[in-house]
């Protein structure tokens, strides 16, 4: 069986992924792993290409719309140790197509997906539970923690959602911000993060939310446990409703 | 009084209403508004009792004229009243969506000086949204009943749902608890949204730019335990307004105890649990390709408490079991006890590979739980066969661990007449 190894990142795992369906006649006889540098290190190392990289995910979409999109919730997860699994993933994409996703049967797939899909559910639940706080310029601003790296896809759901203001996202776990201002969207990273001051009317409309929060359950059918199942404690944090 | 009072009045009388769905409209924003509505729909939080909130859940008032034996707001109750003018909800409404606490608005109302001024200014502050503020985000508008229907077809323009509630079973039920409504001045203006859906859908095909009415269609509710109607009565009602009326759900609300009016059982607890078993019967309907006379009949016209609809069924016709999973089409899968719509769906899918095994089942996320009982696997029984109707009902009980919950609904024999 061959093996072969490339440099852990994202780039470098697909141009690897991509090389390999090329070249191998079996790819699901393939071995694929991160380079770690030891000295008995066994393997053929595959350099990196962007372009590659690029030109696999796109053929892929072409190929697969379902697959493309599983992989791209897959590469947010930013799992370790599976590169493997993904290789043989994207080589049965290209041979079944969209059907793939069906083929849970099949370890491989069935750990791709899935962990696709909890990376995926993240994301849609970050559109809801995000909070923004307006800040002292008019501009707003929404800390987070995700489990996983959802800030691209996060920031473009509210590109299109709250175009109107100015506003800042910032992953306290990554050091990562997404900043929307005047109609561009920007990503960077920021290492000392201060919170800036508040606008002056923000704690008032947060004391209206935290009220509508409290008045609106039922007393009688009160439920922590589907509350808590529904909205894990986890994210709590940087909920308005759950502070004060 | 400043807008934190009124707030806690007003979506504190508005917590009755179970709806906050913000799914089934998909709009763009627009270049310099706030706001757009997403497919799938997305919740925001979820309150103390555990429901979703996705949308900022108030009364324009409940400063109300009727006088509705089961509903908090009825005029002759003492609860303080409020009522908010259009620019208050505008205002809380934005605030609250740039701050991603919401989806959009649920605008219901008490009924003031009458039905048809109530709804005008209902309508008002969803115009004011729309047009003034170019609010791209969700709405959900309650229609008062009797208001006229030029109002009825201006609220379908604005908002993405729109629902007008049937509030009690049976039109009997409507006269002793709420005798200035009836089922007439309900029914009718819900045919005439069902007849504007359709004909806009009509328009939309032939013209990309013909107005939406009601994207998100529409819905009503009923209170569940306020009066003496049975399950099968309340399903057949529902089936009939998904097939007559064309509506996207039908909302089932265990009563809550907030009035001491002798029209009213005594309830030591809302009905929680046939309310669930009610939801349950209506994915049947909605999903399963069920009627409600398979569910239920007149000489079983209530809902197993014990098992859930599906599995109460299935119970009933031996003869329809096993099902093998490698071969049966997806409406029969449906029928299987614990096989939902993602699980059939599943199975069809990897079958397509290879015959699924029990294993395989697992493995594709299907829950064993009760299916095992009721499935073949090419040819293989997933449970030891030939057991009996009464060793199955006991099996199926043991196997889900938990005791049986009595009943928690308390009804004095003699109160309903």
């Amino acid at each position: 069986m061959n093996r072969y190894l490339y440099d852990g990142t994202a780039d470098g795992l697909l141009s690897a992924i991509a090389w390999i369906i090329e070249e191998e006649p079996d790819p699901e006889r393939v071995a694929l792993a991160e380079r770690e540098d030891t000295l008995f290190e066994e393997g053929f190392f595959i350099s990196t290409d962007a372009i590659q990289a690029e030109s696999l995910f796109f053929r892929l979409r072409r190929r697969a719309p379902d697959a493309a999109h599983t992989l791209y919730s897959f590469m947010m997860a930013e799992k370790e140790g599976m590169a493997g699994s993904l290789l043989h993933y994207i080589s049965l994409a290209f041979t079944h197509g969209d059907k793939i996703n069906g083929y849970l049967t099949h370890p491989d797939v069935r750990d791709i997906v899935s962990i696709a899909k909890k990376a995926g559910r993240e994301l849609h639940r970050m559109k809801g539970l995000l909070r923004f706080e307006k800040l002292l310029d008019g501009a707003y601003l929404a800390k987070m923690g995700p489990d996983y790296n959802i800030i691209q896809p996060l920031a473009y759901h509210f590109c299109s959602r709250l175009r109107a203001q100015n506003w800042f996202l910032y992953d306290i776990k990554r050091y990562t911000a997404a900043r929307w201002s005047n109609g561009a969207l920007q990503f960077g990273s920021i290492e000392q993060f201060t919170t800036p001051a508040l606008s002056e009317d923000e704690k008032k409309v947060q004391a209206l939310w935290q009220t509508f929060f409290k008045t609106i359950a039922i007393p009688d059918r009160k439920n922590p446990r589907l509350q808590k199942s529904n909205m894990p404690v986890k994210y709590w944090k940087y909920l308005t409703e759950k502070q004060g | 009084m400043d807008a934190l009072a009124k707030l806690q009045i007003l979506s504190g009388a508005a917590r009755y209403d179970a709806s906050c769905a913000s799914s089934g409209s998909k709009r763009d924003a627009s270049t310099s508004g706030t706001g757009n509505t997403s497919q799938s729909g997305i919740c925001h939080s979820w309150s103390d009792d555990g429901r979703c909130i996705s949308l900022l859940k108030i009364l324009l008032s409940n400063d109300c004229r009727y006088d509705c034996a089961y509903c908090v707001n009825r005029s002759s109750s003492l609860v303080e009243r409020a009522s908010f003018t259009a620019r208050e909800v505008v205002d809380l409404t934005l605030e609250f969506y740039r701050r991603n606490y919401i989806e959009g608005l649920f605008l219901s109302s008490a009924v003031m000086q009458s039905p048809d001024c109530t709804m005008e200014r209902m309508v008002r502050v969803v115009e004011t949204l729309r047009t003034e503020e170019q609010f791209g985000g969700y709405i959900h508008l309650k229609i008062i009943p009797g208001c006229s229907s030029e109002l009825v077809r201006k609220a379908g323009l604005y908002a993405d749902r729109i629902s007008v509630n049937i509030e009690l079973p049976s039109q009997i039920s409507l006269q002793r608890l709420a005798p200035q409504k009836n089922k007439d001045a309900i029914l009718e203006p819900m045919a005439l949204i069902g007849r504007e859906i359709n004909s806009s859908l009509v328009e939309r095909k032939a013209s990309r730019n013909a107005p939406r009415f009601a994207p998100a269609g529409q819905s009503t509710q009923m209170i569940i335990g306020a009066s003496p109607e049975n399950d099968f009565q309340i399903l057949r009602l529902s089936q009939g307004l998904y097939k007559k009326m064309n509506l996207k759900r039908v909302y089932y609300s265990a009563y809550v105890p907030v009035s001491d009016d002798n029209r009213l059982p005594v309830l030591s607890a809302p009905p929680l649990l046939r309310e669930h078993r009610l939801y349950q019967a209506d994915w049947l309907l909605r999903f399963y390709g069920f009627s409600a006379e398979e569910i239920l009949s007149d000489d079983a016209p209530n809902l197993d408490e014990t098992f859930d609809p599906k599995t109460a069924w299935a119970l009933r016709h031996p003869e329809f079991f096993p099902v093998e999973i490698n071969r049966a089409d997806y409406a029969t899968l449906l029928r299987v006890p614990g096989i939902g719509v993602t699980s059939a769906k599943r199975i069809i899918a990897a079958r397509r590979f290879s015959a699924v095994t029990p294993e395989g089942m697992k493995k594709i996320g299907v829950v064993m739980k009760r299916a095992k009982y009721f499935i073949t696997g090419s040819g293989r029984t997933f449970e030891k066969p030939d057991r009996t109707p009464a060793l199955l009902r006991q099996q199926l009980l043991l196997g889900e661990g938990s005791l049986i919950v009595p009943s928690r609904q308390l009804v004095l024999p003699g109160l309903f007449l």
